[in-house]
């Protein structure tokens, strides 16, 4: 759900200035509260996992060693990479068209993609994940095509194992590797290219030697977000993979919740999180992460400059070598780009259109295509009390996280954009952190707390969890709301007149508000369609909607789930679309 | 001062470079962007497209180099149908508005690209942008990127980049549109050094017609996508041919007349006259610059002119602007050099007379 943060930084790049020498201003007691939240709740927990790992109180590295010597942990390790880097890839390449598309092409096809783009994005995770257990089943829909077009004898094996592991994960980071090479692609002056034609490079030349070395950053950026992503991965390969298929976060969730080894558990997660802190810090020296995510430090890009260097070189020798062999390369033609990108995105939306059209079944099973239209399945879950129970208790979740999340993210983002505190970079890094650590590592890392305090279990503990992932989200959407909200406005208002109390009541609360109704918006959809925190926080005690959904995707894969499926893709839909016509009449 | 003389590309530039645009036009669904344009380049020559923003200068420019398809007509160079060459087989020089240096390059870099695409040698790339760069000044930066620089000298790096394959022609787009006012006539004159210098066919497009009347040879004035006229830079303002241009280029009083069987018959049916004037009878336009109207104190007599008295009077530094209300009611303007300390200016409210000599006034039609 990161992408909620990499689309709202499409629209706002730059938005706050920093000022190392200026003393802090009275907005930064707003960080108060909402830091102390995430010290308590964020870093002490991995603090927690860090000690839990050394066998604390005997400090000692069997737990490490462990990991080292069983070639059984080797294999685990080998599968999350293998899997990672084809993830990656794939979603690289199958990516990266749709991206150069969506900044190059015409306006429908521009409308098109994004819409491509961004509704699999804000549908959960789960669900998305259910079409494609739909999909590839024996069964399943893909089958079922196969069969009938003659293309195969007897149904193809593409779940539960590598394959289907992998198509499903990539389908979900898709969204993930496009935004951030979207956004820079969007970036790069469209008449660089011209000059590039116009010195005499081809079309391919020009592409390579000008559009690709620019594009880079955001490329960088894009393969690293994905991979962290997928090395943290837990939903997709915990029910779309085989017995061979093991990753870490299954193991770490194995070890928690069935060895109860907690420090083994904590190791493992420390091995993860190291993993993720060192690529961060690697693709850092290409590319300022925060700055993708909405926030820019002044002098992003000073640094950067040489690393590129390099490749620039290679692909001025690639570029002017393809240049030579243009009178006999065949013609590219303008049109193959925008087609494979119209294609590659439809498959993108396709998976959850026909969750959706498979939800109105009048059959109790799986059928394709559908033998008639009814509402049974919506029928089913109404009419089921467990569901419905289930329902409520994830909105009363929501509701709770999103209110906390609300209020410290707001609070966070104007202490951030007006505090003008010393070490804001490390500030921003503190609230970003919780959606590009691995969800697992954290979850599991609060259980342990929440367990030593005896919240696990109860709504308000998961609320607490689910808030310090929403808060990043929240401080993302307002921080660039408080760009817009030039602090001429308030000084004009006091010199009319207005005290402090009233500034903020006429002036920055009706600003600011269709921001906070946005993020509020989102803070409650991504708690409502968490899985991960429920599975350790709410272990055996609270059953959330997404939860059933997990636990029916395990079992026996009713259809009633593509009808909640279908409901929940909705709500997301409603909420991008609430979202996007706020900020258009705020613009207005 | 930019250039040192190019003695071998001066000798041969001025061969090449001939351009012919042919009926084209651009259409953009039923908007017509660029209407029936043709236009006649000599090799070496400097010709400005003046006209106000949207008024289609671009779209023609980026037609001839290739970036637009015209949805008909023809472009020649040197006689050679080019219409239908992608971009860069066309060995045009382009200087785009905002100059579209590569930000990820170094100087040298930029200058080194279009030889690169050329698949020159390295050794030879090394030496040609060496020299270039020092033409333009420019040896002391060849390791800054675009970024790291002022605006007049990213101008001198497009420049170079655009000359250093020799190109026969040079398109540049509003080159100076982004730079400040002192900075902007310092280039200007730059320019036109380097173009006596290069020798090379150059197709100027802006909308400051200072910079065109300044620079150019001749001066091609454009509006909805049509060229009104063109003309040397003298002629476009002196013998406008059309009343946009007339209005366009510099202030004008515009005066209603009629023609009737040789005469020109005024506002208030006073007897006008000037040396430009189209044969015929009707409604047309006479045309005076402020600079070109003399104001007569109503104490003596004139024989052609339009009474009138002062409502207003400016001064402007090197100028005085007076304004005028004739009897049949239209203002006009007229602007009166300060050369000398004046002895008896007219004020506010005194009746006179507005005369011009009839060589500087042009009747239209349109
Ligand atoms: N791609 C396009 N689609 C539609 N109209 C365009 C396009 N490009 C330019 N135009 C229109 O063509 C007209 C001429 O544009 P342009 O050549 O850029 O004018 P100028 O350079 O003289 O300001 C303008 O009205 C502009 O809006
Ligand atoms: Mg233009």
């Amino acid at each position: 759900m990161a992408g909620t943060v990499i689309s709202s930084a499409v629209d706002h790049s730059a938005v706050v200035q920093a000022s190392s020498s200026v003393r802090p201003t009275r907005w930064a007691w707003l960080l108060l509260p909402g830091t102390i939240f995430l010290v308590v709740l964020f870093i002490v927990p991995l603090a927690g996992l860090l000690l839990l790992s050394f066998g604390v109180p005997d400090w000692s590295l069997a737990n490490y060693l462990r990991i080292g010597d069983s070639p059984a942990y080797f294999i685990v390790l080998r599968n999350t990479l293998e899997i990672s880097l084809a993830v990656t890839a794939l979603a690289f390449v199958l990516g990266y068209p749709i991206a150069y598309a969506l900044t190059t092409g015409g306006a429908g096809l521009r409308t098109f993609l994004l819409i491509a783009v961004v509704l699999p994005y804000f549908t959960s995770v789960l669900a998305r994940t259910f079409a494609w257990v739909v999909l590839l089943g024996r069964n399943g829909v893909v089958n079922e095509i196969l069969l009938q077009l003659g293309l195969t004898s007897q149904p193809l094996a593409l779940l539960y194992n590598r394959a289907g592991v992998i198509i499903g994960m990539t389908h979900i980071v898709m969204p993930l590797m496009i935004l951030p090479m979207f956004t820079v692609m969007s970036g790069i002056d469209k008449k660089l290219l011209r000059a590039a034609r116009a010195n005499g490079a081809s079309p391919l030349a020009a592409f390579l030697t000008v559009f690709l070395p620019l594009s880079l950053p955001g490329l960088i950026a894009g393969i690293l977000l994905v991979f962290i992503y997928c090395l943290g991965f837990y939903i997709t390969p915990a029910l779309m993979g085989g017995v061979s298929d093991i990753t870490i976060t299954m193991e770490i969730s194995s070890q928690v919740t069935e060895q109860l080894n907690w420090n083994f558990a904590s190791a493992l997660s420390v091995v993860l999180l190291v993993a993720v802190l060192a690529i961060l810090w690697m693709g850092s020296r290409f590319f300022p992460i925060e700055q993708l995510l909405g926030f820019s430090s002044g002098e992003a890009n000073s640094g950067t400059a040489s690393n590129r260097q390099l490749g620039t070189q290679y692909l001025m020798r690639i570029g002017s070598a393809v240049n030579k062999l243009d009178r006999w390369l065949p013609s590219l033609g303008g049109r193959s780009v925008p087609i494979l990108a119209g294609v590659l995105a439809t498959l993108l939306l396709l998976p959850v259109l026909i969750v959706a059209y498979l939800s109105f079944s009048d059959s109790s099973y799986f059928v394709f295509p559908l033998p008639g239209y009814s509402l049974r399945n919506y029928e089913n879950y109404l009419s089921d009390a467990l569901w419905i129970r289930a329902t409520f208790t994830s909105i009363r979740i929501a509701l709770l996280a999103a209110g906390m999340a609300t209020v410290l993210g707001s609070m966070l983002a104007f202490g951030l954009a007006r505090g003008a505190i010393p070490g804001r970079g490390a500030m921003v890094a503190l609230v970003l952190s919780p959606i590009i650590m691995p969800t697992i590592i954290v979850a599991v890392a609060t259980y342990f707390l929440l367990a030593w305090w005896g919240l696990q279990g109860t709504e308000l503990g998961l609320a607490l969890g689910h808030t310090v992932h929403a808060i990043p989200y929240v401080v993302v959407i307002v921080v660039a709301n408080v760009r817009n909200l030039n602090p001429a406005y308030e000084r004009a208002a006091r010199s009319l007149g207005a005290g402090p109390w009233a500034t903020f009541r006429t002036i920055i609360a009706p600003l600011v508000m269709p921001a906070l109704v946005v993020a509020s918006f989102f803070a409650f959809l991504s708690s409502f369609d968490d899985v991960v925190y429920v599975l350790f926080l709410g272990i055996g005690r609270i059953t959330t909607l997404p939860m059933r959904m997990w636990e029916g995707i395990r079992q026996d894969i009713s259809p009633t789930i593509a009808a909640v499926a279908t409901l929940q893709m909705t709500l997301a839909l409603i909420i991008v679309v609430v979202g996007e016509l706020l900020r258009r009449k705020k613009h207005s | 001062m930019l250039m040192r003389t190019q003695s071998r590309s001066s000798t041969i530039a001025s061969e090449t470079g001939g351009i012919a645009l042919q009926n084209l036009q651009k259409r953009y669904g039923a908007f017509t962007a660029v209407d029936q344009v043709s236009l006649s380049v000599a090799p070496g020559e400097f010709i400005s497209l003046l006209g106000p923003s949207g008024s289609g200068k671009t779209t023609t420019l980026m037609m001839i180099a290739g970036f637009e398809m015209p949805s008909s007509g023809k472009v020649l160079v040197d006689g050679k149908d080019i219409t239908y060459l992608p971009p860069h087989r066309r060995e045009l020089g382009v200087i785009f508005q905002n100059y579209a240096l590569f930000p990820h390059m170094t100087t040298a870099e930029n200058v080194a690209y279009p030889l690169r695409m050329r698949g020159m040698a390295k050794a030879e790339i090394e030496t040609r942008v060496r020299r270039i760069l020092d033409q333009v000044h420019l040896g002391a930066l060849a390791s800054r990127y675009p970024h790291q620089m002022s605006g007049g000298q990213q101008q001198r790096v497009a420049i170079a980049r655009a000359l250093v394959f020799d190109p026969p022609v040079l398109l540049l787009d509003e080159p100076l549109g982004a730079l400040d006012r002192k900075l902007r006539e310092h280039l200007r004159n730059e320019i036109k050094t380097l173009h006596k210098e290069v020798a090379k066919t150059m197709i100027y497009v802006t909308h400051d017609q200072d910079e065109a009347l300044a620079m150019s040879d001749r001066v091609a004035v454009m509006h909805e996508g049509q060229i009104r006229q063109v003309s040397a830079p003298q002629d476009i303002y002196r013998r406008p041919e059309d009343l946009f241009v007339a209005g366009f280029v510099g202030e004008v009083n515009l005066v209603p007349v009629k023609l009737s069987s040789g005469s020109i018959v005024g506002p208030a049916g006073e007897n006008l006259s000037a040396a430009q004037c189209p044969k015929g009878d009707g409604d047309a336009t006479l045309c005076v610059r402020p600079e070109n109207l003399h104001i007569e104190t109503a104490t003596r007599e004139v024989s052609a002119g339009i009474k009138g008295h002062i409502t207003g009077t400016t001064f402007v530094g090197d100028a005085t602007i007076f304004e005028l209300r004739t009897e049949a009611g239209l203002h006009l303007t007229s602007k009166v050099l300060n050369i000398t300390q004046p002895k008896t200016l007219p004020a506010v409210g005194d009746a006179c007379i507005a005369t011009w000599h009839p060589q500087d006034a042009t009747v239209l039609t349109k």
